[in-house]
Parts: structure tokens; sequence; C-alpha cells
């Protein structure tokens, strides 16, 4: 158990961090703070369900024809971390960023 | 450590709160109140002070006192520390009252008037000392300086050049009582004990009491 157990788990959806500028962020603030940012990574084909697996069977079979069905569980926060704040290179604006970072992840 | 202290030492305090999960968490619940604003006020002053006593006591002081008083060099630095507090919402009002007034309303708070009581306790210099504190115990001084934030005696640094405080308040309109409104906002602004304090914490030249 022991072994395919821990290789299985290494790929299964987990939660990462990486050290990050707030303007690696994309999000068009000025400021020199920096974050961890957390996110959700990995494969969820340990959880798959029954639901999962007709899900695809009806798309391999064609009675469901539809390019929006997903007949896979997706790794995806389903928390989120507490908000961040950091003072604007003006000195003068705080920003608040709420729900943009993972704190818990599942298959969903 | 010539290359760290040229740096911005509040920056790199402001950094290293959003690294730890407690004072980020409870920086941005101080930060939230304090820039919220409603109806037709700047924001909701009374919760904004609540925020920042529980920022003070939740926050280890590593975290807190090394944004509130960290070493600066530079303006870009001070302004950064005198935002701390958030002081257009915590500290700034429309009136400067009397500070002798200011210390009548804060007698009447439970928690104002025990804060102040350590902060006159703690913070008083004594000249003849090493320390210039009577207590000779920074620590003491600096807990009871920082209680007092989130009360109505808030206080917050003056300019940028030096590391005078005050709270919200000045010794106009003193009457008979000028002596002793100027001594009690002396305490804030000229006290050797807390100056030495504050510059022990941020060069860390006293670091056995952390």
């Amino acid at each position: 158990k022991g072994r395919r157990g821990q290789r299985l788990k290494s790929r299964d959806c987990v939660l990462s961090e990486i050290h990050l500028n707030v303007t690696d962020l994309g999000l068009g603030y000025t400021t020199k703070e920096e974050l961890i940012f957390r996110y959700c990574s990995g494969s969820c084909e340990s959880a798959v369900t029954l639901y999962d697996q007709i899900l695809n069977n009806l798309t391999q079979n064609r009675k469901l024809v539809s390019d929006k069905i997903r007949p896979q569980p997706c790794c995806r926060p389903i928390a989120y971390d507490d908000d961040l704040s950091f003072l604007d290179d003006d000195l003068s604006t705080y920003h608040i960023l709420r729900k943009h970072s993972a704190k818990k992840c599942g298959c969903v | 450590e010539p290359v760290i202290s040229k740096g911005n030492n509040c920056l790199d305090a402001a950094k290293a709160c959003n690294l730890d999960d407690t004072c980020k968490k409870f920086r941005s619940a101080y930060i939230t109140p304090c820039t919220y604003s409603v109806s037709n006020e700047i924001c909701n002053k009374r919760k904004c002070h609540k925020a920042l006593r529980q920022f003070f006591d939740k926050v280890p002081p590593k975290h807190s006192y090394g944004m509130l008083f960290c070493s600066c060099r530079d303006i870009a630095c001070t302004e950064r520390r005198r935002q701390t507090i958030v002081p257009a919402c915590s500290y700034e009002d429309r009136e400067k009252p009397n500070c002798l007034n200011l210390q009548d309303t804060c007698k009447t708070n439970y928690i104002c008037r025990s804060r102040l009581a350590d902060f006159f306790t703690n913070c008083q210099p004594e000249s003849r000392s090493v320390s210039s504190c009577l207590k000779e115990n920074y620590a003491d001084c600096l807990l009871a300086y920082s209680g007092l934030i989130g009360t109505v005696m808030t206080p917050n640094y003056l300019n940028y050049n030096n590391l005078s405080v005050a709270p919200w308040c000045d010794c106009s309109n003193s009457g008979n009582d000028l002596e002793e409104c100027l001594k009690f906002l002396n305490f804030f602004q000229d006290n050797s004990c807390l100056k030495n304090a504050i510059q022990a914490f941020g060069n860390g030249t006293d670091v056995n009491v952390w």
C-alpha cells in the first residue's frame, strides 16, 4: 500500500504556494509589497465518481453531444485564503484583495 | 549588516507581515474597516479602532512593532510608517480638541483610562538613567504606547525627520490649564524614554527584550 499510495498522492490535487510580488499578479497595482499565492494543482483521477464514469460513457457512445460537458472532476479551490492588504506606492492608498488565493483544494 | 539597514525597513516589515498568516489576516482585518467609507463619513472610526486594538493584541510584536517602530532614512519609509495605523480614519478628525478635554474623554472609557495610565507609568522619562526611562524597560514602554492605538488617545508620528508623536489634540484654548496641557502633550511629543525605546527596537539594539 505504502509505495503505491504515496505515488498516487503526489499526483493528486494539492495546495501549492509561490512567493510573488503583488505586481506579478497582473492586476495593475503599483506597490513593492509581496505575497504568498496559493493555488490548486494535480490530478483528480482518484476522485472519479460513478457520475463521471457515466458522463464519460455517454459522450463516448454519443448519447450526449456537447463540448461543454466535463466528464472529469477538476482540482479547484474549495476555500479561499484570508484577505490580503497592501499600501500603494503613492503611500496613501490601501488596497485589499479578496478570494485571491486558495486555502483548501478539492476535486469538484 | 549595512546593506540591510540601507533599505526601507518599513517596507520590509510590511512584506514580512503579508508572508505571515496571522499578521496578514489581522492587518487586512483593520485595513478593511479603516478604509471603508460609510455614508458621508470617511470610515467607521469605532470599528477601525477596534480592529487596530485586535491587531496589536493578537499579532506578535516582531511583526506589529516591525511596522510601527521601523527605523527610517528617507521619506518613503517614514511616510509608510505614518500610514501604518491608517491615520485618515484612526487619527485625524475634523476638529482638534484640547488635549486635557481629550484626556477627560479617555478617562470615561475603561480601556482608554487603563492604557493611558500604563503609558504614563511605563514611558516615564528619567534623565539620570542610562535608558532615559525610570522603569528601564523599553518593551513595557512600547507595549503601553502601542496599547493606546485604537483608543481616543491614538497617537501617531507628527513629522518626517524625528520620532515625535502625539495624539490628535493641541493646547489651544487651555486657559489657566495651559501649563498642565503642555506637560501632557510633551509627554508624547518630547519623551526621551519613548524615543529611545522606539530607536532601540528599530535598530535592533535591544534585542534581548523581545
